[in-house]
């Protein structure tokens, strides 16, 4: 228990700059509260986010990653999201194949009207990586 | 003459315990070294180490391996390549990789500043199947012994044993390798530079007398009489001419792993890689009707002919090209070669005098008469 | 794919035979020209030559030993501005043409005018292996392949179940070795174009495809078996940070993997661009965190962010693994990657043109598993614990 409470993630949550930021915007306008150790990372649409740069900062110090973006249909470039689902599924079964622990990366949309939702997806993905523990990857000398 | 010290203790162990105090103290913020990453005898890379314990017993530190996965002079240029270091560090290099790492400062692709260059007269490194074959462990304590003769063992690099330059010449402090007979017992460091004594005046657990000694000992001037000679005797056998380049790089997979692995070739997007390369359906059909056949993909001895034009004259003779080859090619063999008579031609020496400007890129209005016609 | 193919007659052997027939479609003008492997001068290796003369092909090899360069690649680096006016029929192992219809699919090859002829394949030895002695390797290469033993090929060439056509149709004609009784070799053509040039040489197609398809099949259905075995293996010996770490501890940033890959097209590979190339301070802040750094950097990076680049349009050719020059099993690895990552897109990598690649198409309703539910409110641990 002690140690949950040492170890702060740093982990990374990824939002597309139409629902996901949105989402926070809202939350922010209704005073909710998020973990500080959450750190926002707009993009513009979850779909031009490369597969790559959901591997790196887990090799390099992040613990999670979380991404967020619009609903299915909601999309404001179409389809990015459901490309994003794809390359999600793609990242993810990458690291269950390497025993890389695919559970440190989320994937579940956000709406621009979602302030709780949003919120509650940093706060419960926080207490998820505290349960799992830090990233073994960040410390390896070896990477 | 430089000024050195002798310390009691075996080279290694000594070198080690330099380094850990190094970092322990703060003089330097991080040190390039060789550093085990796995239990296979292959599996070594060159680090960036922080932590002094690296450097213990138990650390994974391996700084004077005879091993070399990657030209440490060229990863070294990684490291200063957007700019100048603001710390201090120190790097351990064999010769070739410092002359490597000069060159690229004269080609701007790193920058000096910061860096302490910490190097040993060398009794080369094994080729990389040696470790990937499991053969590097068994070699390692012939290796020392024949080091201690100012001896070479027969199975490294042969772009090693034809070495001249394993004397290194820019490096801040020079271990003492090549016929020391006292190696396991006493360790010998020449401070060739300000920077290189401060580093260690007064260093705790470095305790030495202080020596004014030449490097260029006996053993020493006898190691280059013999590699001269077998340096002609290597080059002489390099098949030349086209047909002899054809058949040498007939199996020639067309990798780039030579270039890639090169500490020299710096470019971040290869000539020969670039869409310049790229030929249009015309091209092969053009050359269809020429020649009756086109080997595809084109340019296999070009790219060779095309990266000694563009390197050669910067060309150290480490040897990584060889090692890297996926087809066995004696690459650095021929490398090395054309390389030493393009250098010659403008009595150039690689890696040499980091003032002195790289043939290629001046030029004097008097020279070459002989070119012209 | 049909299910009757041609005859042809091979009592000087395979091989011969097909030089043969290759020789008469130069002849008689059915095609301009073939990109096939060809012995090198010095007798120790094989190279593509894209030929018009047939003279050329008494030195050809339908079925080398070896593939030091990987077809997909030839062929991609022959069309990749356009398919010409000439008529090309490539003779390829079916990775090799699996790869050229993945280029093709990312716009690097062009298939217009390039008919993929492909055989059963026997596997490769490895490329270090057959250096070592290139005619004692051409021995063990023909031993095994008549016996059907796949013991000496590369590991990803000893459990590949896409040797054929049958399970992966990707050629314009397939020539069918196995349980090629009495003489002769069966022709199947495997698309419209395949069948017209069948037409043009006078073959009909009348010959049944059963027994070899039987035997075919039993052979998939073996090597499928093995195949996830030596997966479900692998993976246990490489899972997890330290095991795969391990895996590439050697690892020295050749990058050879890449740049032999038939499918890694990129001129400027994205890890040796300047994403990649940092201030002296990131990596000293990284050094000082870790306690040390690898250097290079990314080592692991770039084996997981090329995965993430291609694998979808991984073969599991094994080209990357001959090229490894520290002995890295990352063919081994990769094909596993490919496998399980193409089951869950639903996508077999060069089966067909006609399927789209899988990160550009997708379906509204697919993948759910990968979206994280939302039930309820979530309290935070600190509330509930309370």
């Amino acid at each position: 228990m002690s140690d949950e409470r040492e170890f702060e993630p740093r982990i990374i949550y990824f939002l597309c700059s139409w629902c996901g930021s949105g989402g926070s915007e809202t939350a922010a306008a209704h005073h909710l509260h998020y973990p500080e150790n959450v750190m926002p990372s707009r993009v513009n649409c979850t779909g031009a986010l490369p597969a790559v740069h959901i591997v790196r900062p887990l090799i390099e110090g992040a613990d999670g990653v979380v991404i967020s973006g619009c609903h299915p249909g909601d999309c404001h470039y179409n389809d990015g999201n459901f490309r994003a689902r794809r390359r999600v599924a793609l990242v993810k079964s990458l690291l269950d194949t390497l025993g890389l622990e695919p559970e440190r990366v989320w994937f579940r949309y956000v709406a621009h009207g979602e302030g709780q939702r949003f919120v509650d997806t940093a706060t419960e993905f926080n207490d998820h990586i505290k349960k799992l523990g830090p990233n073994p990857l960040k410390t390896r000398r070896d990477t | 003459m430089p000024e050195g010290l002798k310390v009691n203790g075996g080279t290694e162990e000594t070198l080690r315990e330099l380094l850990r105090s190094l970092l322990e103290s703060g003089r330097v913020s991080g040190v390039l070294a060789l550093g085990r990453t796995g239990d296979a005898e292959q599996s070594v890379a060159c680090s960036l180490f922080t932590d002094p314990d690296a450097f213990g017993a138990d650390g994974t530190a391996c700084p004077l391996l005879p091993f070399m996965p990657a030209n440490a002079g060229g990863v070294l240029s990684r490291l200063t390549l957007k700019g100048p270091l603001t710390e201090p560090i120190a790097a351990v290099v064999k010769p070739c990789e410092m002359r490597a790492f000069i060159e690229l400062v004269k080609l701007n692709q790193c920058s000096l500043d910061n860096i302490l260059l910490i190097s040993s007269t060398c009794g080369g490194v094994y080729p990389l199947d040696t470790g990937v074959n499991g053969g590097l462990k068994k070699k390692l304590p012939g290796y020392w012994e024949a080091v201690k003769q100012g001896e070479l063992d027969d199975d490294i690099r042969p772009t090693c044993l034809a070495c001249t330059h394993f004397v290194p010449e820019n490096a801040d402090i020079t271990v003492a390798l090549l016929g020391e007979a006292d190696l396991d017992v006493q360790c010998t460091l020449y401070l060739n530079t300000e920077k290189g004594a401060a580093l260690v005046d007064g260093l705790e657990g470095l305790e030495g007398t202080p020596l004014s000694g030449e490097l260029e000992s006996e053993p020493i001037q006898r190691s280059h009489g013999q590699r001269k000679a077998f340096r002609e005797e290597l080059f002489a056998g390099v098949e030349v001419g086209l047909e002899g380049l054809i058949r040498t790089f007939g199996r020639c997979i067309g990798c780039h792993a030579c270039k890639t692995m090169c500490p020299v070739c710096y470019c971040h997007l290869c000539y020969f890689d670039s869409s310049d390369c790229e030929r249009s359906p015309e091209f092969y059909e053009g050359e269809l009707a020429r020649k009756g056949g086109l080997r595809v993909p084109p340019n296999t001895v070009f790219f060779q002919l095309g990266r000694l034009s563009h390197m050669s004259i910067s060309c150290v003779g480490c040897g990584m090209c060889t090692d890297v080859c996926p087809a066995d090619i004696p690459l650095s063999t021929l490398f090395s070669k054309v390389g030493a008579s393009v250098q010659a031609l403008f009595d150039y020496q690689p890696g040499k005098d980091v003032t002195e400007e790289i043939p290629l890129r001046t030029f004097d209005e008097e020279e070459l008469v002989q070119v012209a016609t | 794919m049909n299910d009757k193919g041609a005859i042809l007659p091979a009592e000087d052997g395979v091989e011969a035979a097909l030089v043969g027939w290759l020789k008469e479609t130069l002849n008689k003008k059915i095609f301009d020209a073939l990109l096939i492997p060809v012995e090198v001068p010095a007798g120790d290796s094989f190279a593509y030559l894209l030929l018009k003369d047939p003279a050329i092909l008494d030195d050809a090899s339908p079925l080398p030993p070896v593939m030091p360069v990987q077809g997909g690649k030839a062929i991609s680096r022959l069309t990749m501005r356009g398919s010409g006016s000439k008529r090309v029929a490539a003779v390829v192992r079916p990775c090799e043409a699996r790869a050229a219809i993945e280029l093709t699919k990312l716009k690097q090859a062009h298939l217009d005018n390039l008919w993929l002829i492909t055989m059963d394949c026997p596997g490769v030895l490895p490329l270090s292996d057959y250096l070592e002695d290139p005619a004692a390797g051409a021995t063990c290469f023909a031993e095994a392949s008549l016996e059907g033993d796949r013991g000496p090929m590369r590991p990803n060439c000893q459990v590949c179940n896409r040797f054929s056509i049958l399970q992966a149709p990707a050629s314009d004609l397939h020539i069918g070795t196995l349980e090629s009784a009495d003489g002769t070799v069966l022709i199947v053509p495997g698309s419209p174009k395949g069948e017209r040039v069948l037409e043009d040489m006078d073959m009909p197609l009348d010959a049944a495809l059963d027994g070899w398809a039987k035997r075919v099949g039993e052979i998939e259905k073996a090597q499928t078996e093995q195949r996830r075995r030596a997966h479900a293996e692998l993976r246990e010996e490489t899972a997890g940070p330290d095991r795969l770490l391990d895996v590439f501890s050697s690892c020295i940033n050749c990058h050879n993997c890449q740049r032999v890959c038939p499918v890694c097209y990129c001129r400027q590979c994205y890890f040796e661009s300047a994403a990649l190339k940092l201030p002296p301070e990131n990596y000293l802040t990284r050094a000082e965190r870790k306690g040390a750094l690898r250097f290079s950097p990314d080592t692991l990076l770039f084996h997981i962010g090329r995965a993430t680049h291609m694998i979808l349009s991984c073969v599991a050719c094994g080209a990357c693994e001959d090229a490894c020059p520290m002995d890295i099993p990352v063919g081994q690895v990769f094909s596993l990657l490919a496998d399980r990552a193409q089951e869950t897109l639903g996508y077999v990598a060069g089966e067909s043109l006609e399927d789209p690649l899988p990160l550009v198409a997708y379906e509204m309703d697919e993948l759910h598993q990968v979206e994280q539910p939302y039930v309820e409110i979530y309290c935070k641990q600190e509330v509930q614990d309370a």
